[in-house]
């Protein structure tokens, strides 16, 4: 079984996580047309090489997100998402 | 009637427990051979904890919150570290931290730090009621690595995990924080998972331990252990 | 009778002073301790142990190691036992397997004679023409073909499982595993070393040495002092996964290792060579005779023929010749004069040598079930030998063709083999990360080159993990040069039964006539076919099948290419995969009391909840007493499967706002509100409650089943927002009981509380904390089924003394516990949908009529733009409420269809008999024009019956919600 390095617990048996598919960026609910919208929901990339994805270590409740290639599997790099994500201010705020 | 009870108390009455009161906490004194259990748990024993305080802290705010109160919690996330009231604290994450009380019972340092909960939500240390939701286990004695290998997919033999050592991982299928604390050249495994699965997580170690001729064993036994290693 | 033994040092397994009597096919026979069941049979003169699969041929061990299907016997209650690999048992009761009758007489042999019925790829041609043949066909393919039997009254072994975890693991304790995990053992690693065989040393216990220079004894003697180095004997590896993830079996215990490098040594497989009736028991590998003498002492026969294309062979005859058995011929199928150590030896001791000669067919010994003689020819050409020549009586023959890499754990893990040379036998091409071989399986053809490969691939391994990254090159020590000059053994013969695959009976002639129907990639060559699908997994087979294909294909073998290697490398038990099965199971606090109280528990994801509580024969009655007990007095259920999560922080609201449909800003503390939970297409995804428990405290409630699924979804939420909050699942911190009737609120009150109940201090929708019992409970004014109701939160190791208070308190009530049947015809009667079993997959809130739980003011929610979009489409379907006016009529079940003019427009997802309403209600998804109040709706119920309903309104009972505010 494959060996997945988290970066709360370090290399752990891949049994312990579950894959929460790709990272994609959400368009703006408001101003996306339909298509696009439509897209985003229903079509996945699926591409051959590397991969941005979301993955979660279930006896930590921790998600994390890995660079992953999809031809050989192996495992690039693994990071937190407030590397990617910040606080954002401006939606839904009163 | 209310008084708060082990989550695998029907199981270890059943198993011809004697809880009894012992420094203010109730719990499984001995299985009616203290002596017995002495050199069982040496071998491998499994106690249950569960009626011995702790509490969870998670925030931003938790580490610095937990250091006012005289928590020394380990700077890396998986490390314990025993306190010198004998309460071991350990760090889950970067921002969550679990003390265990101390064996002995009677402990101060949940109870104080649970008494100041609302001033920690205040600062970002949020309470997390660890007593009620995780049972824990210790698992003790020589054969308790080669036990927990029949359960857990994480090395813990003591040259990948020594004493401090902590893992969150899988046992027996259910998600369960190890902690490595000896009592003195004894190994002991603290085990604590899902309160609502402790008679599941008491079965299948129980299980797991008949080829090494393991065997429940209460406090008592414990504490003799402990005089011992003073 | 048990034939004499050979004198020692022969045997070296066997423990002469301890005699084992066993059965095979209900004669008595006689081995030693240490005898495989076919050693102990062979020693007996017993070479015949099953019969095929197909055509039911008697056969035997070829390789006497454990690797094919004609060894496997019976036990009692075991079946597919590998009779060469088995150690026997005094009173152990052994049976040829897959015979009708007896293996002497077993009248399905007679399907040898229809053997043109069964041409190739039968299984797809055969049996499915006229239609319905096949219903006959099945009873008798079940009766002769398949393997073993099993016993029904079987009562279950214990099997389990267990992690190790190791710097490197050696696979395979022969000379170049012994050597590479002493030489890693030297550098301080730690090291597992596993052994298929009850003892180290592999082809150093049974092979016949140039000398006897002590190479066995001084490497067992290194690992013995290497106290890193742990070894595990009787051990199989089974499976080479990614990240040197490997399966051990040994006895009934599965071991999953991690290794951070492994070495694999698991040398080769001796392989039968192809010519006519070369299936028949007697006819062994050089291998195998080695072993019967060394291992076991057994002298293997009288008379011996040995078919050799190398020195192997040469060496067998040695052996024998020095054991006692007449060696009548050395057949070397080399058209050259025969080269190498052995082979001078044999001609120096005056050996027939017959070279540029080969087997053209075995012959049958008409007395028994075994080989008889030979007729041996000469090769005329690649695949060609003349048709007359020598005929040589013998008792036993053996084979030494060629002997393949074990390759099949290398070749899991990405190892590349690549046939070479003439004989095509594969060679090692390249190697995956963190991993090494040594020995036969890399192409060592000596012990000495085996040992310096060893040596080598143990320091390879010894610096890649200290991380200076070892020259790629260094990976393994380049094999040996020597090649064979002849072409593998493969010799047609115009009457056939030249077996290719002896475990799946497949000829020269199947596949050729495969390829010519067009099946000639070797994949598809195997499906068909079924070359290489037996137990052996085409380790005997391989070769000579890439050699058929090629001959026919008029290519070369590496042209052909190899089949895909997949775990499990040998046959495997399945308890050893099933192990201890965990499953973990959840309970709640008060899960001993309700199995006192003869409650029937019924499983709700991980947890166990009470059904009803009763005698199952008194189900109806009991769920309908439970029913009218709430709507009458006052009942309790245990609902701390409930899903609870803690919501805090300054950005607590904010969070509920984004990830929950209705608007939560308007909540004052203390006031609880309905949260529903839709997925970004707008699909509901689970629902509960929000209880405002402090300015920035919010304690919401999910479903049952879907808790466990929600709370990952929520962390991810905040994953991609990063907002200042915090969320905790404390679901099995608190247990929760919901206490339901007009008496509820006296219930609590008897019990003593500092909380005022009254309606006006404690209404419909509130949320407080306080003791009840003398314990902190959280309270919450709200209920499912439609009554005064409190659901009570107190701390799991406290809920069973609340929970057993109320009971208490109750009594005097007419208080009884209700279960989740009586509950759901409860919350039925009210309408209230149930997440997950009245929404499916593509449920939004619209269809559900749960629009009024959209916030409407707020910007976002997860699911608002989809929900719009499917709003904007317009409905395709409503769920509503029915009522069966016949009480006489069938009561619907759940997924029952809707039916209108011969169309489907909608199913049943809810249905009960509502005690209160005397009659059958349910909910249903309907067309939208069928949704009017009044409408009638055909529900197609069991057996087909049209039940005749109305489409009532929402809710069925209490329609103005005047109960559940009191």
């Amino acid at each position: 079984m494959k060996i997945m390095p988290c970066p709360l617990n370090g290399p752990r048996p891949i049994q312990e996580f579950t894959c929460g598919g790709e990272v994609v960026a959400t368009p703006n609910p408001d101003r996306a047309d339909a298509e696009t919208w439509a897209d985003y929901l229903f079509l996945h990339h699926n591409a051959a090489g590397i991969v941005r994805e979301w993955w979660y270590h279930v006896p930590t409740s921790f998600w994390f997100i890995a660079d992953r290639n999809t031809v050989t599997d192996e495992i690039v790099r693994t990071f937190l998402p407030r590397e990617l994500f910040r606080p954002d201010a401006q939606r839904d705020q009163p | 009637m209310t008084e708060p009870r082990s989550p695998i108390d029907d199981a270890v009455r059943a198993a011809g427990a004697v809880v009894g009161e012992h420094a203010g906490v109730t719990a499984v004194t001995d299985y009616g051979d203290p002596e017995a259990e002495i050199a069982a748990s040496r071998r491998l024993g499994l106690a249950d904890l569960s009626p011995l305080a702790r509490v969870g802290f998670r925030g931003p705010g938790a580490r610095e919150w937990l250091a006012a109160r005289g928590v020394e919690l380990p700077d890396e996330p998986n490390r314990a570290r025993v306190q010198p009231d004998g309460s071991i604290a350990i760090a889950r994450s970067w921002t969550e931290a679990l003390v265990l009380g101390a064996l002995r019972g009677a402990d101060s340092v949940c109870d104080r730090l649970e008494a100041g909960a609302a001033d920690g939500h205040r600062v970002r240390a949020y309470s997390l009621p660890r007593f009620d939701g995780m049972f824990w286990f210790a698992l003790t004695g020589a054969s308790a690595v080669d036990c927990l290998a029949k359960l857990c997919g994480v090395d813990m033999r003591e040259s990948a995990f020594p004493v401090g050592s902590v893992a969150q991982t899988s046992l027996a299928r259910l998600n369960a924080v190890i902690v490595r604390v000896d009592l003195g050249d004894m190994p002991v495994f603290h085990l604590l998972g899902d309160s609502a699965s402790a008679e599941y997580a008491w079965a299948s170690l129980l299980d797991a331990m008949q080829e090494f001729d393991g065997r429940p064993v209460g406090l008592r036994a414990l504490h003799a252990l402990a005089r011992e290693f003073e | 009778m048990m034939r004499e033994r050979l004198p020692p040092p022969a045997g070296s397994r066997i423990d002469r002073s301890r005699p084992v009597r066993f059965e095979f096919e209900g004669r008595a026979y006689t081995g030693y301790a240490g005898d495989t069941i076919a050693s102990a049979l062979a020693a007996n003169g017993v070479w015949c142990l099953s019969r095929s699969f197909k055509l039911h041929r008697p056969r035997g061990s070829f390789g006497f190691a454990g690797d094919e299907a004609g060894s496997l016997v019976q036990l009692d209650t075991e079946p597919n036992v590998q009779a060469d690999a088995r150690a026997i048992e005094p009173g152990m009761r052994v049976h040829a397997q897959n015979t009708v009758g007896g293996l002497e007489k077993d009248w399905a042999s007679l399907l040898e004679r229809f053997e043109r019925f069964l041409p190739v790829g039968f299984y797809y041609k055969a049996f499915h023409k006229p239609r319905g043949v096949w219903n006959w066909w099945e009873k008798i393919i079940r009766r002769t073909a398949g393997l073993g039997r099993v016993d029904q009254s079987w009562t279950p072994e214990y099997f389990d499982k267990a992690y190790a975890h190791c710097d490197i693991a050696v696979i395979g304790g022969g000379a170049a595993g012994l050597a590479a995990a002493a030489a890693c053992g030297a550098e301080g690693l730690d090291v597992l070393l596993v052994e298929r065989e009850p003892e180290l040393g592999g082809w150093l216990t049974y092979g016949r040495m140039d000398s006897d220079d002590g190479v066995l004894d001084d490497l067992r003697r290194r690992i013995q002092a290497l106290p890193s180095v742990r070894v595990m004997t009787s051990a199989t590896c089974t499976g080479w996964f990614a990240d040197n993830w490997l399966a051990v079996t040994q006895g009934n215990r599965l071991h999953k290792i991690r290794a951070n490098a492994v070495i694999a040594c698991t040398g080769g497989t001796s392989q039968p060579a192809v010519f006519r009736n070369n299936d028949l028991p007697g006819i062994v590998s050089a291998a195998a005779v080695q072993r019967l003498i060394r291992h076991y002492g057994v002298r293997p026969g009288l008379r011996a023929v040995v078919l050799t294309a190398g020195d192997e062979g040469y060496a067998a005859a040695l052996d024998l010749a020095e054991h006692g058995t007449d060696v009548a011929a050395v057949v070397d199928c080399r058209p050259d004069p025969p080269t190498g150590p052995m082979a001078a030896e044999a001609e120096a001791r005056g050996h027939r040598i017959l070279p540029g000669h080969t087997v053209r067919e075995a012959r049958r010994d008409p007395q028994r079930l075994q080989v008889g003689g030979v007729l041996a020819t000469r090769v005329t050409g690649r695949g060609a030998c003349a048709a007359d020549g020598e005929t040589i009586d013998c008792d036993l023959l053996v084979i030494a063709a060629g002997v393949a890499p074990a390759g099949g754990l290398l070749a899991q893990a990405g190892a590349k083999f690549r046939p070479i040379g003439r004989s095509a036998v594969p060679r090692l091409e390249s190697l995956p990360a963190h991993a090494n071989a040594a020995g036969v399986v890399a192409g060592a053809a000596t012990v000495e080159v085996a040992l310096a490969q060893a040596e080598q691939a143990g320091l390879a391994a010894a610096a890649d993990l200290s991380g200076s990254a070892a020259d790629a090159s260094a990976n393994s020590a380049r094999p040996d040069a020597d090649e064979s000059s002849a072409t593998w053994p493969v010799f047609p013969h115009p009457d056939g039964h030249e077996f290719v695959d002896l475990d799946e009976d497949v000829t020269v002639r199947e596949i050729e006539d495969a390829l010519a129907e067009g099946y000639d990639d070797i994949e598809l060559l195997k499906r068909y076919s079924t070359v290489g699908m037996g137990p052996s997994q085409g380790r005997l087979s391989a070769i000579a099948t890439a050699a058929v294909t090629a001959a026919a294909r008029d290519t070369t073998s590496a042209e052909v290419g190899a089949t895909t290697n997949r775990p499990p490398a040998v046959p495997t038990r399945f308890g050893l995969f099933a192990g201890r099965g965990f499953q973990p199971v959840r309970h709640t606090p008060m899960h001993g009391w309700h199995v006192e109280a003869s409650a029937q528990m019924m499983t709700a994801g991980l947890w166990m909840r009470p059904a009803y509580y009763g005698r199952p024969d008194e189900r109806a009655d009991a769920i309908a007493d439970e029913v009218l007990t709430v709507r009458r007095a006052v009942g309790l259920i245990d609902v701390s499967t409930l899903g609870g999560f803690e919501i805090r922080g300054p950005d607590a609201l904010e969070f509920l706002e984004r990830a929950y449909t209705p608007s939560f800003r308007r909540l004052r503390v203390g006031r609880t509100r309905y949260a529903l939970l839709t997925d970004e297409q707008g699909v509901v995804v689970d629902d509960g409650v929000a209880a405002k428990l402090g300015p920035d405290h919010y304690y919401v409630t999910a479903s049952t089943s879907g808790a466990e699924q929600l709370y990952p979804l929520l962390l991810w939420y905040q994953a991609q927002w990063q907002l200042d909050v915090d969320i905790a699942d404390v679901t099995s911190a608190y247990g929760a009981i919901n206490i339901a009737g007009p008496r509820a609120r006296h219930v609590l009150e008897t019990l003593g509380t500092d909380i005022a109940l009254s309606p006006e201090a404690c209404p419909y929708l509130a949320a407080r904390t306080g003791k009840l019992a003398g314990v902190d409970v959280r309270l919450l004014r709200i209920g499912f089924v439609g009554e005064l109701g409190y659901e009570i939160h107190p701390p799991a190791s406290q809920s069973l003394g609340v929970w057993e208070a109320l009971i208490d308190a109750g009594r005097e009530y007419g208080i009884r516990p209700f279960g989740v049947e009586a509950q759901r015809v409860l919350r039925l009667e009210k309408g209230h949908v149930i997440v997950t079993q009245d929404t499916d997959g593509l449920t939004h809130p619209h269809e559900v009529d749960l629009g009024w739980a959209l916030g409407r003011r707020k910007s976002f929610f997860v699911g608002k733009r989809s929900i719009e979009v499917l709003r904007e489409k317009g409905l395709s379907r409503r769920l509503v409420g029915y009522a069966v006016p016949d009480r006489r009529a069938t009561v619907p079940d759940e997924g029952h269809l809707v039916v209108r003019d011969g169309e489907i427009t909608g199913r049943v997802t809810s249905s009960a008999w509502s005690p209160v309403l005397d009659q059958a209600i349910g909910l249903a998804y309907v067309a939208p024009d069928q949704a009017a109040v009044g409408s009638a709706i055909t529900i197609k119920a069991a057996g087909g019956r049209l039940v005749e309903a109305e489409v009532a309104r929402l809710p069925f009972y209490d329609p103005e919600n005047l109960r559940q505010a009191m």
